[in-house]
């Protein structure tokens, strides 16, 4: 059965309603949490609109993005009533559904989330509908659940919640797929319980004139295992914002992206990884390519390993391929780390256009120099392709890396 | 990470033997005369007395007195270390130690004589290892002489100010043309209180074959030291300029805020050695910058081992083709310190190059910030640029950061960025144990082997000075 539903058909409750975050210890109406590490890359996470000022192009985490071409998302521009709607297939076991009003206000920072920027800590108080994909305990789901969500209006600002519970010990694979237009302020929170495997994947391949800002919070349960990919194409402007906690020792967090901007698109990815419990792992692997004047991306890797995190072992890398003059990348893997008692902490970063060997040694096997740029192309994203580990992903990824590539006339 | 019960007393050793390394050697001082009368505080006042007591241009005092409006008006930078403790209003701007210059030891006054013995500047003059020294002692250079062969080269090797008396011309032109007074707040305040600080000119084609040195001291408690450094490397000419800072230990803190401005003509070289030590109450804030021209390659080698607080980071702008640029950087960070260093490179033009290495030690609870930025701008195709940071963690209460940018902006670039942060290894331990060295010698030999790539670039008597520190400690260890 298939269900179509539209997001926050309502205006969300009056401000000041129930709520249910018991998570969190509210003083005031207020919570507020520092990171209690002194660092430009850290602001103080909290629930209340007013401790996160209206960001400019000097705040360092949004230095790199195109201010003026956010609608207002970043500001103030107002949340209405939406035209986004998520479609899904029941699959048995798996409680997919829209919570709304008091019901979906207990749902928001379910994975102990509080808003380190204006945009979401907006969204919280604006409490929109919650899609909710939940996987009781113990269950295993082998067919992925997919759910599609689409945008009609791009000239109103809507926000959306998804969160993606898993009981302890359940095993999933959910696809998130965003497409249409929109200007949209997204929250997406990620519960993996104890002992929980979860393989994630979101597609963003929205039409030319959206405007996203996102923001994925993954909360790693002890001993679960949690594969995250997200893979960028459309849109004018997609902001993706991904942080990292762990609730346990044996956490294991694998993070793969894959992303490819055309000429004048901006596409941005920020995580955060917090490593404070001990024998935690963190892999992350993203890789980028850019075609077209103006096309801009912008990667911004941070991992904190506190002191604390004993036995941490951590990798991150980034590699952005250049194909066209005028584009842009800029690449910022950083590294905090506050312990010499780990494994392994260690991060990549790679910019640059075809290595001219691979392309002679093609040539010399008598392709054609457009037949050999495309095989690189596909070479570069295969890694990151083959760890995806989901069929009907992968087949929607190559069908569109080879759109792209025919946007340049290779 | 498990540790077999015997090795955990060696990363003890280690500890102790990263402690040598930083150890602060000279923290003695001598009886302050000159600091004492002093003033404290800056205004346009203490700005006219040091342009006025240095008898200079009207130009000059002007610069000073516009940088002086651009520092206090520019803010603190909110990213890198703490500065919130720096007491403007508590520091001394100018303080002159004798009145004359003298051009040979035996007039240097006793006790500043005495200092300089303690550090050894004589024996190093006397072994002609060093082809000028340019002593400078509480703001102004005191000490200056320069070997006749490289006069008759036309090697100019004097002190900042002299420099600004005898060749007026080329000062007005590159004073300020690579870091403006306006660059960032230290910069400004630099540029408004500036004393002292080397001024050297390589005519074209020369190669000073040995490197010119200068040491540095600051002796006055809380004294600003605000010395201003300006090489000129003409066409197809060689320089090896080495900086080397020690200072007394003192109870409130001090600051040091030089400028360094280098520029490297068509096809020249020019290599800046620094091996910082200054006792760890000083705010060692410092702006190097290098223009390198076509064909020109600059090296800056950067130690820092002493400071509170250092916020450094030598750059390099590649103007014209082929340019390179490269940087070597070693940061020891022990407690109560904050080594944030780096790099920036700038690539202006096609196929320029850059290399940046840095190193860092972090124990007792210091912090060590790798921050670098790498550019590459438009027209600056078939640039290269690698950036290889390594990180030595030798507790568990110590932090490192990597904090690179890398900023492209043309294709046909090729850039790498590599970081690790690791732990000295207990299997090399054991694996050095086992062919007969003590847990002493196998952390010296480690440790040793860490700052290896940087060392080796060192002049042999720095890199004497920095392996008998990590001896020194060892004996000690071993008895």
């Amino acid at each position: 059965m298939t269900t179509t539903q539209i997001l926050n058909p309502t205006a969300g409750p009056t401000l000041g309603g129930p709520n249910g975050l018991a998570a969190h210890s509210h003083v005031g109406g207020r919570t507020v949490r520092t990171s209690g590490v002194a660092s430009h890359l850290h602001p103080v996470a909290s629930s209340d609109v007013a401790d996160h000022p209206v960001p400019t192009s000097k705040s360092e985490l949004w230095k790199f993005a195109p201010l003026r071409r956010l609608r207002g998302l970043h500001a103030d521009a107002e949340f209405t009533v939406g035209a986004l709607t998520a479609t899904w297939d029941a699959i048995d076991g798996v409680d997919v559904r829209v919570v709304s009003g008091a019901a979906g206000r207990a749902l928001k920072g379910a994975s102990d989330y509080l808003p380190t920027d204006r945009v979401t800590a907006r969204l919280m108080e604006y409490n929109p509908d919650t899609l909710l994909i939940d996987v009781p305990a113990d269950s295993t789901i082998t067919e992925p659940v997919v759910v599609t969500i689409d945008g009609a209006d791009a000239s109103i600002a809507e926000a959306a919640h998804v969160l993606i519970r898993l009981g302890d010990h359940a095993t999933a694979t959910v696809v998130l797929k965003e497409q249409g237009s929109a200007t949209v302020a997204h929250l997406v929170e990620i519960l993996a319980g104890d002992g929980a495997n979860l393989n994630m994947a979101t597609i963003a391949d929205w039409a030319a004139d959206t405007v996203q800002l996102a923001h994925h919070h993954i909360s790693v349960g002890r001993d679960a295992k949690v594969k995250h990919s997200l893979l960028t194409f459309g849109g004018d402007v997609v902001r993706t914002a991904v942080d990292v906690d762990y609730r346990g020792p044996g956490g294991d967090l694998e993070m793969l992206g894959l992303y490819f901007a055309d000429a004048g698109q901006y596409l941005e990815h920020r995580i955060f990884i917090d490593h404070t419990p001990p024998n935690c792992r963190s892999e992350v692997l993203y890789k980028g390519a850019l075609q077209g004047d103006h096309a801009r991306t912008a990667w911004v890797g941070d991992v904190l390993i506190r002191a604390m995190a004993e036995g941490t072992d951590s990798y991150e890398m980034n590699r952005n391929l250049l194909l066209t003059d005028g584009a842009r990348a800029d690449s910022v893997p950083n590294l905090e780390i506050e312990t010499g008692e780990i494994i392994k902490a260690a991060h990549a970063s790679a910019t640059g256009r075809y290595d001219d060997d691979h392309l002679f040694y093609l040539q010399s096997r008598g392709i054609t120099p457009e037949m050999a740029k495309r095989l690189v192309v596909r070479g570069f994203f295969h890694e990151v392709l083959n760890k995806v580990g989901i069929s009907s992903v992968i087949d929607h990824i190559s069908d569109t890396v080879e759109r792209e590539l025919a946007i340049s006339g290779m | 990470m498990t540790a077999a019960p015997e090795l955990s007393e060696a990363r003890l050793a280690q500890a102790e033997t990263i402690d040598a390394l930083s150890t602060y050697q000279f923290g003695w001082s001598d009886s302050d005369a000159a600091g004492t009368t002093a003033k404290r505080g800056l205004d346009e006042d203490v700005v006219r007395g040091i342009s006025h007591l240095k008898n200079e241009p009207e130009w000059m005092l002007e610069r000073r007195l516009k940088a002086l409006k651009l520092f206090e008006r520019q803010p603190l930078p909110t990213w890198g270390a703490d500065l919130s403790e720096i007491d403007f209003d508590n520091i001394k701007y100018f303080v002159r130690s004798t009145e004359q210059k003298v051009t040979s030891w035996e007039d240097l006054p006793d006790d500043i004589k005495y200092t300089y013995d303690r550090i050894g500047i004589p024996e190093a003059e006397k072994q002609q290892m060093i082809a000028g020294v340019s002593a400078q002692y509480e703001s102004e250079v005191v000490y200056n002489s320069i070997r006749e062969d490289l006069a008759q080269q036309g090697v100019v090797f004097l002190d900042t100010d002299s420099g600004l008396k005898e060749y007026p011309d080329l000062f007005e032109e590159y004073f300020g043309s690579v870091i403006p007074a306006g660059d960032n707040k230290f910069s400004a305040l630099n540029t408004a209180v500036w004393s002292g600080g080397s001024f050297v000119y390589v005519p074209k084609g020369v190669h000073v074959k040995i490197p010119l040195q200068a040491y540095f001291r600051i002796n006055t408690e809380n004294m600003g030291q605000f010395e201003r450094t300006l090489i000129i490397v003409d066409e197809d000419a060689y320089v090896h300029y080495v900086e080397g800072c020690t200072a007394p230990v003192y109870r409130s803190d001090s600051l040091h805020s030089a400028v360094v401005e280098i520029i490297v003509k068509k096809g020249a070289r020019c290599r800046y050695t620094t091996i910082q030590n200054w006792s760890t109450n000083v705010y060692n804030l410092v702006t190097k910058r290098t223009k390198a021209e076509e064909g020109a390659t600059m090296e800056w080698v950067d130690g820092n081992i002493g400071a509170k607080v250092t916020m450094k980071y030598p750059s390099v702008w590649m103007m014209g083709e082929h340019a390179k640029g490269s940087v070597l950087s070693v940061a020891f960070a022990g407690k109560g310190q904050h080594q944030d260093t780096g790099s920036k490179m700038l690539h202006l033009a096609p196929h320029t190059s850059s290399e940046i290495i840095s190193k860092s030690i972090s124990r007792e609870g210091g912090r060590s910030s790798y921050r670098g930025l790498v550019q590459v701008n438009p027209g600056a195709h078939h640039s290269r640029s690698t950036v290889k940071c390594d990180a030595l963690l030798v507790d568990t209460k110590s932090r490192s950061d990597t904090y690179p940018y890398v900023d492209i902006r043309e294709d046909d670039v090729t850039m790498g960025h590599e970081a690790t942060v690791s732990k000295s290894s207990d299997d090399q331990l054991y694996y050095l144990m086992s062919g007969g060295l003590t847990e002493e010698e196998a952390m010296a030999m480690i440790v040793r082997g860490f700052i290896e790539p940087i060392a080796k670039e060192l002049p042999m008597e720095y890199a004497l000075e920095l392996n008998r520190l990590i001896e020194m400690q060892m004996e000690g260890a071993v008895g």
